[in-house]
């Protein structure tokens, strides 16, 4: 894969903040010269066979490496995976994720996971870590950024986490293969295949190979021939990479230990905001752990067999993303709709998640207008009634339709007597007030399909209408958004105005820009040569003889998001290494003191060795060190909306 | 012969109110339009050339020559014929050209390309002819450059001013502004619902969906969408009609200036255009707009302080606004070790 010089920078700072030099120092030179065999690699980082040897084998584990041995000359090459490189800078958000959908003890196994690289069951069943529910004490509070701080040292002696000294008082038995199992029918796991270690490439020439030595193929001729192979190739393909657990375990296509947010609040006082009880899910969690992860029991008997015993699990980023852009979609929405509303988008998006296995069919990022459309599967609203908490109040989001309008319509008067019935905390009336509800979530989202949301599509299948988001277009949207956000702060509103005019008109000259933009000349000229010295708009000259006379030429305005995403993308890359290349300068000035706080006395037991001196500095350092890793998060999600979703 | 004069002269100003009667002004005469009208006796052509002569000698009639080298004539209004009797032969001529111009105006050098006459007498002649308040000169959007000229009487049209926007010339940004902030309240008002305060069942509604929002203040109104059936969004004529009722505006606005307005709001995100331009709607409730824009005025010497579409990496990063972004790198002049606005950033966001 090729990636650019500040693409390659952040992957080795990564590698190297997360796993230490050595890797650093490995995957640098791969990437300097691609595909290497062993001798080769040696010669170039100048390691000795045991360092070189030993840190292939953790960098493979990790999936950092790809490798392949050639049939041919049976050498083995090695590839470096800069993917998998950059999903660390993610993997804070992922666990964050993973606990506010099937609660702590689940991102506790991710992160066991993501930690190993790969993990088989059996080996996950023997770590202490999981053994409980409740973690051991010194790791109270797991800070979602800990995987990306937590320095080189842990790698070589595995699960640090764990203190082994540390008994559990109740010695529960967590519900490790039902969690499991639960990851994997989310899709948030996934097996481990040989041919995962190996890179795309390499697969699709193997598989190719294996496609055209088949006899049936050989007989062929011609284009006949190429169409059989290629087929036979992407069928390869698919078999030899298939590691999608979800299909397989999904309990009438909903993955299992799906967390039911309003499950406990129908015994509490109805009147409690819901919106509140959806944020539980970060903060308050400790308290409710052990209720939240009672769902293995009280489902069905499904959960007690266990996970195949010898299979390897590793994470799915893939999937990751989609449900990642699915809460960037939410947060557009909760931009502007009301809140019920926004409550069954992410319903619907949930249910949306479940069936799509990645963001987009091709790696490569799309260019702007040929990206054409990828539609989700559509989802009635029927099947959203059984996820929407059935307390949540559904009408009063909107207003009454007759009070203003003379249109005299019969059905505006039915979703304000059903919220009469719904502050009455009438649970029975629930059942018969079904369709009502489902025609109440039909409005919601027709109103999210609406300008300027734009959120949903609608279709007509089976005589029912079913609800559908628009992939492709949604990440545009995100993506100028971003955008146009760069430009607000840097250039103001009234760039703002100027490029979407332009975005929207095409080219234009100077005389038609203003116009349309209602902006004075000075205004104009000012804000557009300081775009164009930032590399966001162009000048095009259209001359009308071939001398090319200023005077004779037309000179033309446009914007052209591709370049810019582009230019923004690396942009985005250089910050994020230089905040990472930061966080070291800052680390380095604290140098002695950090190391003081890190010795295995003062570590855990920091209040009695440090003064209150100390105490402040170690807690600066601690908040300076936060807001850069969460920066570089940030960053992350913008990397994420041009590259990925 | 006096007699015979005077019955000319009747005659002609019969002939010139039949012309004026029963053809638009702009109309050309042949001979037979002259004879058809059926003032002059017996079609006697005598006659009418000296009824046609006293005419243009009135500067009633404006002689000219058709392709096919025939003589044809044009009416002259009553007004301006009085006017060009007081001119000279230049000056007239000068006259009639700016007058052929209409509301559009007419540059100096085509005056000068179509009367043929020297440029010092050109001047004299417009020195006269502004001095006696029959021209005036016009500011042309297109050309700002050029010295143009109309009829005193007439207002600048369109394409010459600009539309309604322009005032002398030059876009009214204050104007526009106070057009556009009436529009977007207006549109706000018919885009949401607001609900009714003293009502106590909504009220409690409201507490169930928004928190303890009602406790807060009382007085704070909350706003619905409307369900998505809802058809009472404003049309753009709708739009135009409250716009001239009500006082921001000295003249009546047409309804295409209006549009022009309206799709610079969209652009702004201001507004929305909901099926296919027929209605529009308002993206923020009332409250918010008028809370946008009591804020303005303040924004005219910081335009940094409204951030309406929110943050994100590069917005908030050191690096982002970085002026020399593209020079750093580790160990270089510029570089993340050196780098001064990190520091200053931890003091803004830290606190310390």
């Amino acid at each position: 894969m090729l990636m650019s010089q500040y693409a390659v920078e952040l992957c080795t700072l990564l590698i190297e903040d997360n796993f230490g030099e050595l890797f650093a120092r490995i995957f640098t030179v791969l990437q300097r010269y691609e595909r290497l065999p062993f001798a080769k690699l040696k010669f170039h980082s100048r390691l000795t066979d045991r360092q070189l040897r030993h840190g292939l084998t953790a960098m493979i584990q990790h999936h950092l490496v790809f490798h392949f041995t050639s049939l041919e000359d049976n050498n083995t090459y090695y590839e470096s995976n800069p993917n998998a490189a950059y999903y660390l800078v993610r993997s804070g958000k992922i666990l964050n994720l993973v606990e506010d959908r099937l609660g702590e003890y689940a991102a506790r196994i991710m992160e066991t996971v993501m930690f190993l690289g790969h993990a088989s069951v059996t080996h996950l069943e023997t770590l202490p870590q999981l053994r409980s529910l409740n973690l051991p004490t010194t790791n109270g509070t797991t800070d979602p950024n800990e995987e990306t701080q937590d320095n080189e040292m842990e790698v070589e002696d595995g699960p640090v986490q764990t203190n082994g000294d540390h008994a559990p008082e109740e010695f529960k038995p967590a519900p490790l293969h039902a969690t499991l199992k639960a990851l994997a029918s989310h899709g948030y796991l996934m097996r481990v295949r040989d041919a995962s270690f190996q890179s795309p490439a390499d697969n699709f020439l193997e598989a190719q190979r294996v496609a055209s030595s088949r006899p049936g193929n050989k007989a062929l001729k011609g284009k006949r021939q190429q169409e059989a192979i290629e087929g036979d190739t992407q069928s390869l393909l698919q078999e030899r990479l298939h590691a999608d657990l979800s299909e397989t375990l999904m309990v009438n296509g909903l993955p299992r230990g799906i967390k039911r947010k309003w499950a406990n609040a129908a015994s509490g006082s109805t009147n409690e905001p819901r919106l509140a009880n959806g944020v539980n899910g970060n903060g308050t969690h400790a308290g409710e752990d052990d209720e939240e992860n009672d769902w293995s029991e009280d489902e069905d008997g499904f959960d007690n067999v266990p996970m195949e015993a010898g299979m390897v699990v590793r994470v799915n980023y893939e999937k990751l993303d989609v449900a990642l852009r699915n809460d960037r979609f939410v947060s557009l929405a909760e931009q502007q709709a009301p809140p019920a509303t926004t409550r069954v988008y992410e319903s619907l998006l949930r249910r949306i998640e479940y069936n799509t296995t990645k963001c987009r069919d091709k790696t490569d990022i799309p260019r702007e207008g040929e990206e054409g459309s990828l539609y989700s599967q559509p989802i009635p609203a029927d099947n959203l009634l059984r996820d929407i908490d059935p307390h949540m109040d559904l009408s009063g989001a909107f207003a009454p339709l007759d009070s203003s309008s003379q249109l005299v319509n019969g059905r505006g008067k039915r979703p304000l007597e059903n919220g009469i019935n719904g502050d009455h905390d009438d649970a029975n009336e629930d059942e018969e007030n079904g369709t009502n509800r489902a025609w109440e979530i039909n409005q919601h989202l027709n109103l999210l399909s609406q300008a300027p949301y734009n959120l949903t599509v609608c279709v007509e299948l089976y005589g029912s209408a079913q609800w559908q988001i628009n992939f492709r277009g949604l990440a545009r949207k995100l993506r100028h958004l971003e955008l146009e956000r760069m430009i607000e702060s840097r250039y103001g509103d009234v760039a703002l105005r100027v490029i979407r005019v332009l975005h929207a008109k095409g080219k234009l000259d100077e005389k038609r820009l203003q116009e349309i933009s209602f902006l004075p000349w000075k205004d104009l000229r000012q804000t557009l040569s300081s775009m164009q010295a930032g590399g966001y708009v162009d000048l095009q000259e259209v001359p009308k003889d071939a001398q090319r006379q200023p005077s004779k030429t037309i000179f033309l305005w446009y914007y052209d998001p591709d370049r810019v995403v582009g230019s923004v993308l690396e942009d985005t890359y250089k910050a994020m290494s230089r905040t990472i290349q930061r966080i070291k300068v800052e680390r380095n000035r604290l140098k002695d003191f950090l190391e003081k706080t890190e010795r295995s006395d003062v570590k855990g037991h920091e209040e009695e060795y440090l003064t209150d001196e100390e105490l402040e500095l170690l807690q600066r350092w601690k908040d300076k060190e936060a807001l850069l890793l969460g920066e570089v998060a940030r960053l992350d999600d913008m990397v994420a909306v041009f590259r990925d979703y | 012969m006096a007699a015979a004069g005077s019955s000319v002269k009747e005659l002609a100003s019969q002939l010139y109110d039949a012309c004026a009667d029963q053809f638009s002004t702009d109309h050309t005469f042949y001979q037979q339009d002259l004879l058809s009208l059926g003032v002059i006796p017996n079609d006697d052509l005598s006659l009418l050339l000296e009824c046609a002569q006293s005419l243009v000698n009135q500067k009633l009639f404006r002689l000219l020559e058709a392709q096919n080298k025939r003589l044809v004539w044009r009416l002259v209004g009553r007004e301006d014929a009085e006017k060009l009797k007081n001119l000279t032969g230049d000056e007239g001529l000068v006259f009639t050209v700016i007058h052929s111009s209409g509301r559009s105006g007419v540059w100096v050098r085509t005056i000068q390309s179509r009367t043929n006459l020297h440029k010092s007498i050109l001047d004299r002649c417009l020195k006269a002819l502004e001095g006696k308040n029959y021209i005036k000169t016009v500011h042309n959007v297109k050309h700002p450059t050029k010295k143009m000229y109309m009829l005193a009487g007439l207002a600048p049209g369109e394409d010459v001013t600009g539309g309604a926007w322009f005032t002398d010339g030059v876009l009214d940004a204050h104007f526009i502004n106070t057009v556009a902030g009436f529009i977007e309240y207006t549109v706000s008002r018919k885009s949401w619902y607001e609900v009714p305060a003293d009502h106590g069942r909504t009220a409690k509604r409201l507490k169930t969906a928004t928190g303890k929002a009602d406790i807060n203040d009382p007085a704070e109104k909350t706003y619905l969408p409307y369900p998505p059936a809802y058809t009472g969004y404003p049309t753009a004529e709708d739009i135009t009609r409250a716009v001239n009722k009500s006082a921001i505006t000295p003249v009546q606005l047409g309804e295409e200036s209006i549009v022009q307005l309206l799709q610079m709001l969209c652009f702004d995100r201001k507004l929305v255009e909901l099926s296919n331009g027929k209605y529009y709607k308002s993206l923020k409730n009332p409250a918010l707009v008028k809370a946008a824009q009591a804020r303005k005025p303040a924004d005219g010497e910081e335009p940094q302080a409204a951030i309406d579409l929110g943050k994100n990496g590069m917005t908030e990063s050191p690096c982002g606004p970085c002026p020399s972004f593209a020079l750093c790198t580790p160990g270089g002049a510029i570089s993340p070790e050196t780098c001064e606005y990190f520091d200053p950033w931890f003091e803004k966001v830290l606190g310390f």
